[in-house]
């Protein structure tokens, strides 16, 4: 029965091709929408994500970045580092403002770390260096790049002008971007001494357990809060999750629904148009149990062939929308994939099996009818 | 001798109160092995529903129907079709073939249903086709073969598993009359007189009279003898 399933499917290749098309644009709507989400979502967590850094220590209450604000005392920092087990500590500085390029303000997350940090700056330098002077910046390459600006050139952070010191990659976001100043500089627009944190950047010695570390730096320092990397980014993708990505979700849901939609109706019109054949097949013998093995290998067919080629799409148009917009990144996550698989088969189940039902129904006179 | 198939006072009403139709009222009849029947009567007089519950594809609404000797009542959809693909061979007007599957295969379809695999349906849809007259369109696909060839497919697919009673719902009524002369002649002429199978064929078309043992006459629901010499309409 299989065999005649596939020979439906290849006998009538537009009917096939028209479906199996229809289910990967409803998977490439899905799998994109979410993937901007996701990738959004990611940005927001990009500078936790890409620190070297297992243990970030806060100000008590606080529990992740952007929508809180977290200093702690300047000796915080000595105190950290005396720990026993800990390799490095970074005093971070962070602040939200808008940075001003070519008269354009850009939203953005601006860190700041001491000239001579062991890490704590940005990931990956386009161009130019780390190190800043009191009034020098680091902005994201393809940012810069979209306003004609290179090294050398100035941008605005809080009415002061700075000078481009270096181009980063991978801090180019839809909503925000992110930006690295000097420490002194940003501390004075904060009005905390310079030596203060915002968070502290803790890296283990090699051979310390995580859990071991945290438990004593906890009894050094009681009065801040101490967060794995995992908990701060989870914590910070929790509270986005909760806050300002409501319009990204809703949209999300409706391209969910529409794509599911139209992958149902893509198998349950495609059921239907057989619909005589399949009461031939009764007529002249076939049980339920045949006739649905028929439906099913159909629709399933149809199916796995649109996903893969959905899946595969999405792919390619994340590659070409990251290549055309540097902010807008397509995350496709294979959890989230994987997930979708039970969903998409059971809307596939079930559209085949509701005209099915009304065949197995069907009045068996209509073989007789012209 | 044992009937293959009888009709024991079938009634079949359709709907109920001011749209109800009694499209086939009290009919007896009884088909014996080697019996060509012919079925005649005006559109709409209940044939293809007469048909249909003959076939085991429509319940009656009153009396019994007995296939083989067996009495259908109480079988489950499954059984019913078992029944069907083992039983009863069907010819339709709109011939009614898988478009996807070339004529051998349309013919194997139902062996396969049947349990019949591999190279021995293989020989025997060709065997068969062969026989209709078609071993040069083995592998060709319904939209490429004519009507006449279509009706041929059909009756081979309707012998694949030897069943004892063919159904034909108006069998020429898509084809010329030269055309439709040919194809009855093939079904009814060499494969029933080999076989002794029962043959029911329900027309509007005159011609089948010569070929047919007994004519029946169906008007209004209600089945009555003719006489095969009597002029038609009388
Ligand atoms: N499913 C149905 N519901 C209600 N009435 C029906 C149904 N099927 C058939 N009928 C009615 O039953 C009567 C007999 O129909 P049937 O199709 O059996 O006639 P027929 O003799 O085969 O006609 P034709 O020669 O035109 O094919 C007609 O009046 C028809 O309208
Ligand atoms: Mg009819």
């Amino acid at each position: 029965m299989l065999k005649l399933a596939i020979r439906n499917l290849l006998h009538d290749r537009g009917r096939f091709l028209i479906s199996a098309s229809g289910i990967a644009l409803a998977i490439v709507l899905i799998l994109v929408m979410r993937g901007i989400f996701a990738g959004s979502e990611e940005h927001a967590v990009a500078y936790v994500r890409n620190q070297p850094a297992a243990l970030w220590l806060m100000q008590s209450g606080v529990e992740n970045m952007h929508m809180s604000t977290s200093i702690l005392a300047p000796q915080t920092v000595e105190l950290a580092a005396q720990v026993e087990g800990v390799d490095a500590v970074v005093g971070l500085l962070y602040a939200g403002g808008a940075v001003d390029l070519a008269g354009q303000p850009a939203y953005s997350y601006i860190f700041a770390v001491d000239a001579d940090a062991p890490f704590g700056g940005p990931w990956e330098l386009a161009e130019g260096r780390r190190a800043l002077e009191f009034d020098e910046v680091i902005v994201d390459a393809d940012l810069a790049a979209r306003y004609g600006l290179g090294l050398g050139d100035t941008v605005r952070i809080f009415e002061t002008d700075l000078r481009i010191a270096g181009l980063s990659r991978g801090t180019f976001g839809i909503a925000t971007s992110i930006t690295f100043v000097n420490k002194q500089q940003l501390a004075q627009w904060m009005g905390v001494p310079p030596e203060a944190a915002s968070y502290i950047l803790i890296r283990p010695e090699a051979g310390y357990l995580v859990g071991d570390l945290a438990e004593r730096l906890k009894q050094a320092i009681p009065d801040a809060n101490l967060l794995t990397q995992e908990e701060f980014i989870q914590s910070d993708k929790q509270m986005i999750r909760q806050m300002g990505a409501d319009i990204i979700r809703a949209m999300n849901l409706v391209a969910y629904t529409v794509g599911m939609l139209v992958i149902g109706l893509t198998i349950y019109t495609a059921t239907l148009e057989r619909a005589r054949e399949f009461a031939v097949l009764k007529a002249i013998g076939a049980t339920s149990g045949r006739l649905l093995g028929v439906v099913f290998a159909q629709a399933f067919v149809s199916t796995l062939l649109g996903g893969l080629l959905g899946a595969a799409l999405a792919w390619v148009l994340g590659q070409v929308i990251g290549g055309v917009l540097p902010e807008m990144l397509v995350l496709l996550e294979p959890d989230y994939l994987l997930a979708q698989i039970p969903v998409v088969l059971a809307v596939t189940g079930l559209a085949a099996l509701i005209p099915t039902g009304r065949i197995l129904r069907l009045d068996p006179m209509t073989v007789f009818r012209e | 001798m044992e009937a293959l198939l009888e009709l024991n006072l079938v009634t079949k009403v359709y709907g109920a109160g001011r749209t109800e139709v009694r499209a086939v009222d009290g009919v007896d009849l009884r088909v014996d092995p080697g019996e060509i029947v012919l079925i005649m009567g005006p559109s709409g007089s209940g044939k293809t529903t007469l048909l249909s519950m003959a076939g085991l594809l429509l319940s009656p609404t009153d009396g019994d129907v007995v296939l083989g000797g067996r009495r259908i009542n109480g079988h489950s959809g499954s059984e019913l079709a078992a029944l069907r693909l083992r039983q009863i061979g069907f010819v339709f007007q709109a011939y009614n073939l898988l478009g996807a599957l070339t004529a051998r295969e349309n013919v194997e379809v139902v062996m396969n249903m049947a349990g019949r695999k591999g190279t021995a349906a293989r020989r025997r849809a060709e065997e068969l086709l062969g026989t209709l007259g078609l071993a040069h369109r083995l592998d060709h696909k319904p939209a490429d073969l004519s009507g006449g060839e279509k009706q041929r497919v059909a009756i081979a697919r309707a012998l694949a598993n030897d069943a004892p009673l063919i159904l034909a719902d108006e069998p020429t009524g898509n084809l010329d009359s030269k055309t439709g002369r040919e194809v009855m002649d093939l079904l009814c002429g060499k494969l029933r007189c080999e076989q002794g199978r029962g043959i029911v064929i329900v027309s509007h078309d005159h011609r089948l009279v010569e070929i047919a043992d007994r004519v029946m006459w169906l008007e209004d629901g209600k089945l009555s003898q003719r006489d095969k010499a009597a002029p038609l309409n009388a």
